[in-house]
């Protein structure tokens, strides 16, 4: 569906917005290679540009933090419909290796819907442009569409003890009793 | 023994009499001491009057040892080859400090963390507001204390926006990110602004802390902390995992190979070169000169094909672990990378001839971003922020790690004191590494080939042991303490990256500057923003609440293509 609606609404030039949500500048800096001589994505009519406003797809890197999660939602919505977004490396995707820390919220999907996954550690400017250029319709997928179990564990049970265990300890910080049980954990979604 | 550190030893125990602890027996290149934390000030005192240069404070929760809160202050001794920990503890139930921020400038951030993160008091801090965590982090919760655990997420509260200060009468505030074209990183500036003549700025980051040190402390083993310690940043990663490493080592007393330490060498330096290539196409890219920005990219560009041939990865090599590296540097690899250097070197010359006769760079960089040598003192300014403001001082010479005892290089230092410095600088120091990567091969190829990458550890590491380490990373001194712990674990891991202290002192270079050049001056000290950000976040400011509206962010977005 993607790759039609890519075709219809991107036909032309793709200008893409970089936008870091606490990256360790690895992918940023991959990104701006795809620029430079030997992979040139302006050939492609891909242009960085300065503004979301100008922009037709977020290029997001990094781990969504606490504090860029509501400048990145409202970077997204100053992008122009229709727009795409694609995840850039391994934090972007699933947060990366700091996914659960105090101060992270997890991936982009957390905070904004994401159209394509990039991944890779950092992932390599080839694997960028491929990116793209699958997204616009450029090149065909490489691997055929497998279809994925899901598996059965007891989540519920684990889930449900973690998440008292760390509400105790935020009442206990707090010095108050509370009753209030649905924070602590993140929720699903 | 250093002569220096018996001198220092012999001064504290007759200034300070029964307030000085005890002093940890460690090697003749680092002092640690304890003090009463009365003489915490006398202590900071007397270590400037004798030359030190402040480094980092490192506050830790030491409450399951029965010893409350403890806080260090580092100094370094660069004409002495001489690292100063001094150690002080508070009790549990009155966590508080003497404020060193009025005498030392630069420690204003390092206090103001663990206010955050520790929720240690200051008396006298003169700007104790919240540095690092986000707005809407809710007092009380101290995320580095041990009771918390790493994933402990507190309720987000909405539309709790970062308060800056009042701008100074009769100036305009512009600001500047925190996604901003000019800054590759989220960071806020709130520049104020007289006409086109900056006034002053505040500073609002932390917005990339991720943090790394609790995961350090709590989730991963000694062995794993050099991978995710590469993550700090993608660019200078080996410098951080190595210092890491080294610092272990140094508490643990071990002794690595000559060849891991030549290897760490040349991935060390291999680092400094494709990062200062990338600086220069930053910077010219920041002025309007994009054919440097392509030109000195597509330099750097052979350098990754060669850091991917000898460790498989563009970036975050995973080279280094405790006890040495994991990777040889084949003789096969050495002549690829003497081919390489030859090219880089070429290259180089051929675009530094475009860029220092160039009439537009000089007018863009000369005399913006000035700061006298005195400020950088006061300011603690290191690596070649510093040395393009005369002052000579480079760790690799100094406080030799690694194989940096047998190497031969000059530490390129110039007085001029602005962005041009430090491009001058850095010029020069793409043409060192590459002389310093030459010997490093030639000395290898007389290393015994049967010499182990990596030690084989006798045991577990002792627990309490302090390790302290500096790397000279493409940026400046990055420092690294560690307390070792139980459980195969470091107690406490503090990073202090060089953009932490350089980043104090922008608000300095900034005033009476235009602010077309806000860019390039932010980007002369090559911000490295994630380095920086590794623990926390945000600063919350009292005053009037300013929430950054969609149509701001547009501003913003629009004053960035402004600024260029």
């Amino acid at each position: 569906m993607w790759k039609k609606l890519a075709e219809k609404a991107f036909r032309r030039s793709i200008w893409v917005y970089h936008c870091n949500s606490g990256a360790c500048n690895g992918c940023d800096i991959e990104i701006l290679n795809v620029l430079t001589p030997y992979y040139d994505v302006e050939r492609f009519g891909i242009r960085l540009v300065g503004s979301p406003r100008h922009a037709d797809a977020i290029l997001l890197s990094g781990a969504v933090t606490r504090p860029t999660l509501p400048l990145v939602k409202k970077a997204y919505q100053a992008v122009p419909a229709p727009k795409l977004v694609f995840a850039v490396g391994s934090c972007a995707i699933g947060g990366g290796c700091w996914y659960d820390t105090y101060n992270v919220t997890g991936g982009g999907e957390k905070a904004i819907p994401i159209n394509y996954f990039i991944p890779g550690c950092p992932p390599r400017p080839e694997a960028i442009i491929y990116g793209i250029a699958l997204a616009l319709g450029l090149v065909d997928k490489k691997v055929a569409p497998v279809e994925l179990k899901q598996m059965e564990f007891p989540v519920d049970m684990y889930r449900h003890r973690k998440l008292l265990e760390t509400n105790n300890v935020i009442y206990r910080l707090l010095g108050e009793e509370d009753d209030r049980l649905t924070f602590g954990r993140r929720e699903d979604g | 023994m250093n002569k220096k550190k018996e001198l220092l030893i012999s001064l504290l125990k007759n200034k300070l009499g029964a307030d000085f602890l005890t002093e940890e027996p460690a090697s003749p290149d680092r002092l640690f001491v304890d003090i009463k934390k009365e003489a915490l000030r006398p202590v900071v005192q007397l270590l400037l009057e004798q030359g030190g240069r402040y480094q980092v404070g490192v506050g830790y929760d030491a409450r399951r040892n029965g010893q409350g809160f403890a806080l260090l202050h580092t100094f370094a001794f660069d004409r002495d080859g001489l690292l100063v920990a001094v150690r002080t503890f508070s009790p549990e139930d009155n966590p508080e400090f003497d404020s060193i921020t009025p005498i030392v400038p630069g420690a204003g951030w390092s206090e103001r963390e663990y206010r955050d993160l520790l929720g240690l008091n200051f008396k006298g801090h003169p700007n104790p507001k919240r540095l690092v965590l986000a707005d809407d982090w809710p007092d009380g919760i101290y995320p580095l204390r041990k009771d918390v655990p790493h994933d402990l997420m507190p309720p987000s509260a909405e539309e709790v926006a970062f308060r800056l200060d009042q701008a100074p009468a009769g100036t305009s505030v512009v600001p500047f990110g925190p996604f901003h074209s000019s800054l590759h990183e989220p960071a806020h500036f709130s520049v104020y602004v007289d006409g086109e003549d900056i006034k002053g700025c505040e500073y609002r980051g932390f917005m990339t802390h991720r943090g790394i040190e609790k995961l350090g402390q709590t989730e991963l083993t000694y062995n794993d902390v050099p991978f995710v310690a590469e993550r700090i940043c993608g660019i200078c990663g080996s410098v951080h995992s190595t210092n890491y490493a080294q610092a272990v080592e140094a508490a643990a007393g071990l002794k690595i190979s000559r060849r891991a330490e030549f290897i760490r060498v040349v991935m060390l330096e291999l680092e400094r070169l494709h990062s200062h290539l990338l600086w220069l196409g930053v910077a010219g890219h920041l002025i309007g000169f994009d054919t440097v920005f392509m030109q000195a990219w597509r330099i750097r560009e052979k350098i990754m094909w060669l850091a991917e041939s000898l460790t498989g990865n563009r970036k975050t090599y995973g080279m280094i672990i405790i006890g040495g590296v994991r990777r040889n540097i084949t003789s096969e690899k050495t002549e690829d990378i003497r081919k390489v250097m030859r090219e880089v070197e070429k290259e180089t010359m051929a675009l530094e001839k475009a860029i220092v006769k160039d009439k537009t760079i000089h007018k863009r960089t000369k005399g913006v971003g000035y700061l006298s040598k005195e400020e950088t003192v006061k300011w603690n300014l290191v690596g070649p922020v510093a040395r393009a403001r005369g002052l000579d001082i480079d760790v690799r010479r100094d406080h030799p790690y690694a194989a940096y005892d047998e190497l031969e290089f000059d530490v390129p230092v110039t007085d001029s004191g602005d962005v041009w410095g430090t491009l001058v600088v850095r010029l020069k120091e793409i043409y060192e590494a590459i002389k310093i990567i030459r010997q490093s091969l030639d000395k290898l190829a007389q290393l015994p080939e049967s010499e182990p990458l990596a030690l084989e550890l006798e045991g577990p590491i002792p627990a309490g042991k302090q390790g302290l380490s500096v790397v000279e990373a493409p940026r400046g001194e990055a420092v690294h303490y560690v307390l070792t712990g139980e459980e195969n674990r470091p107690e406490r891991w503090r990073v202090r990256a060089p953009t932490y202290p350089n980043l104090q002192a922008v608000p300095q270079m900034l005033v009476n500057n235009k602010l077309a050049d806000f860019p390039i001056i932010v980007g002369s000290i090559d911000p490295c923003i994630s380095c920086t950000d590794r623990v926390l976040l945000v600063d919350l400011r009292e005053k009037k609440a300013r929430i950054v509206s969609k149509q701001q962010l547009e501003k913003m977005s629009r004053q960035v293509r402004f600024g260029r």
